[in-house]
């Protein structure tokens, strides 16, 4: 579904990517875990363009989206994205911020637009607050909104950029809880986490970054009980 | 344990420093009445003005002085509630002023006959007008030329702001080189050019015309760094998660970026509209009747500067509205949630 060919990203002078090449099929729950400053999220962001490649290929779905050419923002309704510190429009209610991509974007009524947020907020526990605005919820419920900003435009993937690092412990349960019943639904998800009990469970496979390469892959079981790096060695011994 | 009480010196907190809580004895509720009373006896006892007695400006400065002390003392203090200070700041303020009023060596009456003779204004001028009438004429054009030149310069400075932020050099370039070159143009000049020196080039513009034109191009440069302050406040996480969405740039600047940066341009904003209002009256320069103009042209017709004191006037209770209003509004969004945390 998602091709990488040896992509490359450079910061000014900083090597951020250093050739990374996977691949992520349909129906896969995809977990990228490593040390701080590895090149996690930015490789995250740069399937969707949020950040520019320096070089290499990005295919999405048949679409090469590193090409000039593209209509990025085509693709970028196939891609559903949740962010760290949520990033919910604050001068728009719950119900509002969902609305907004699927009627301006996917073109559709106010009214199903409307019909189709009630839905996901149920999904997600939050019909109550559809009124609300974001400033009034906690965090695990504004990134549950988040989520269901992101569902709202049906998306065929979904991005999660650490999506629990900024909550609260107790939060974090329920927004994992989201997830977990996403990637039962048969969604294709890529995550940058930490949360290595969620991964444990969910993730099909698991993406080990470290300064810019990608060092191991490999089902969580394997990665967990027999890493064969020894940065990953390293990195996991200190998380487990 | 041991170390962390060694290490600290121990040292009690001295009463002399930081009082033990009790009130000081010049706060104390007698005292203040017993000073208040005798400020008003001296009060009472204040000389008539123009006594030529040499201690009576000696006096007088005492009295300033003791009721100053005692206003200090009693604004000061923390346990006094907030309408009792109130009422006692505006007292101090009117006894000051009924001070000035009464001891400086003005004469009201005739001031009062040069500068507020209401009673000339209202005399008929030729053709059948009046002072008032004039004034009125006047007014009527600089409210044209304020709220057509408020209008044009947001929408010109909008759209320079938004063509920058597309952040493209060409682009770039040229934007930059309007508001240098018409921010340190004086907005006189500019008039003047556009009225006197366009018709050369086949461009021949009436005067209102030529008015908001030289008043929109010079407030525009203003407005379009006010709204690119703006834009830029917003975070970018908010721009990442629209593009994110699959909205494209201009649907992002519309739907979430603008509205956000709204609440942040508003107090720049209405500054800025006020500082153009005044500016409506260079437009005296190139033929326009507008309010300061036509009161100086009362004044040059009466030799009696009366009206120009009500122009003032007349600007003020225009331009406070619009900046109260503006507050209004700011406050009103505040409340509404308008920027992300």
């Amino acid at each position: 579904m998602i091709e990488v060919v040896d992509l490359h990203k450079h910061f000014k002078d900083l090597h951020v990517l250093k050739g990374i090449s996977t691949t992520v099929t349909r129906g896969e729950v995809v977990a990228i875990m490593g040390p701080s400053g590895g090149g996690k999220s930015t490789f995250l962001r740069c399937m969707n363009r949020l950040e520019e490649p320096t070089s290499g290929k990005i295919i999405v779905e048949g679409v090469d989206i590193t090409s000039p050419y593209v209509d990025i923002n085509k693709v970028r309704t196939e891609i559903g994205m949740v962010f760290q510190l949520f990033n919910l429009f604050p001068h728009l209610s719950v119900i509002d911020n969902i609305k907004l991509a699927p009627v301006n974007v996917r073109k559709i009524s106010a009214k199903e637009a409307t019909d189709r947020g009630m839905a996901l907020l149920e999904k997600v526990g939050l019909v109550h607050k559809a009124n609300a605005f974001p400033d009034q919820l906690s965090g695990g419920q504004q990134q549950r909104v988040a989520i269901a900003r992101a569902l709202a435009m049906q998306p065929q993937i979904m991005f999660f950029d650490e999506p629990t690092s900024a909550l609260d412990p107790e939060m974090i349960g329920e927004v994992l809880d989201v997830m977990r019943t996403l990637a039962g639904e048969g969604m294709t998800m890529v995550v940058v986490s930490h949360e290595m009990g969620f991964i444990r469970e969910a993730a099909d496979r698991i993406l080990m970054l470290a300064d810019g390469f990608l060092i191991e892959e490999g089902a969580p079981r394997e990665i967990f009980s027999h890493p064969k790096h020894t940065r990953t060695q390293e990195f996991l011994g200190k998380i487990l | 344990m041991t170390n962390l009480t060694r290490s600290a010196q121990y040292r009690p907190i001295s009463t002399v420093r930081y009082g033990r809580g009790e009130t000081p004895w010049y706060r104390r509720n007698a005292f203040l009445l017993g000073a208040l009373a005798v400020v008003v006896i001296f009060g009472v006892l204040l000389p008539e003005p123009g006594s030529a007695a040499r201690w009576t400006k000696v006096l007088l400065g005492a009295f300033a002085l003791c009721t100053v002390a005692w206003a200090a003392l009693f604004l000061s203090d923390v346990k006094k509630p907030e309408w009792s200070k109130t009422v006692v700041a505006f007292a101090l303020l009117g006894l000051g002023l009924f001070l000035f009023w009464r001891y400086a060596d003005a004469e009201w009456e005739r001031l009062g006959h040069v500068f507020f003779n209401w009673q000339l204004m209202s005399e008929p001028l030729q053709g059948g007008y009046t002072g008032w009438t004039v004034l009125r004429d006047g007014l009527w054009l600089t409210v044209q030329l304020a709220v057509l030149s408020m209008f044009f310069s947001t929408l010109v400075g909008l759209l320079l702001a938004v063509f920058r932020s597309f952040n493209n050099p060409v682009l770039n370039l040229f934007i930059i080189m309007y508001i240098d070159f018409f921010r340190s143009m004086p907005i006189i000049v500019l008039m003047m050019l556009i009225y006197y020196a366009l018709p050369f080039t086949g461009l021949r513009l009436s005067p209102l015309a030529s008015g908001v034109l030289a008043l929109t191009l010079n407030s525009a440069a203003y407005v379009s760094e006010i709204f690119r302050a703006g834009i830029l406040s917003v975070k970018h996480g908010q721009i990442e998660a629209s593009r994110a969405l699959g909205l494209n740039a201009m649907q992002t600047m519309r739907m979430v970026i603008l509205p956000q940066a709204f609440r942040v341009v508003l107090p720049p904003l209405a500054s800025n509209y006020v500082a153009s209002a005044k500016d409506t009256a260079i437009c005296s320069t190139i033929t326009l009747l507008e309010l300061l103009k036509s009161a100086m042209q009362i004044q040059a017709f009466h030799a009696n500067p009366t009206a120009l004191v009500a122009a003032t006037v007349i600007y003020v209770l225009l331009l406070v509205p619009l900046t109260r209003l503006a507050g209004v509004l700011e406050t009103r969004m505040k409340s509404r949630r308008s920027t992300a945390r």
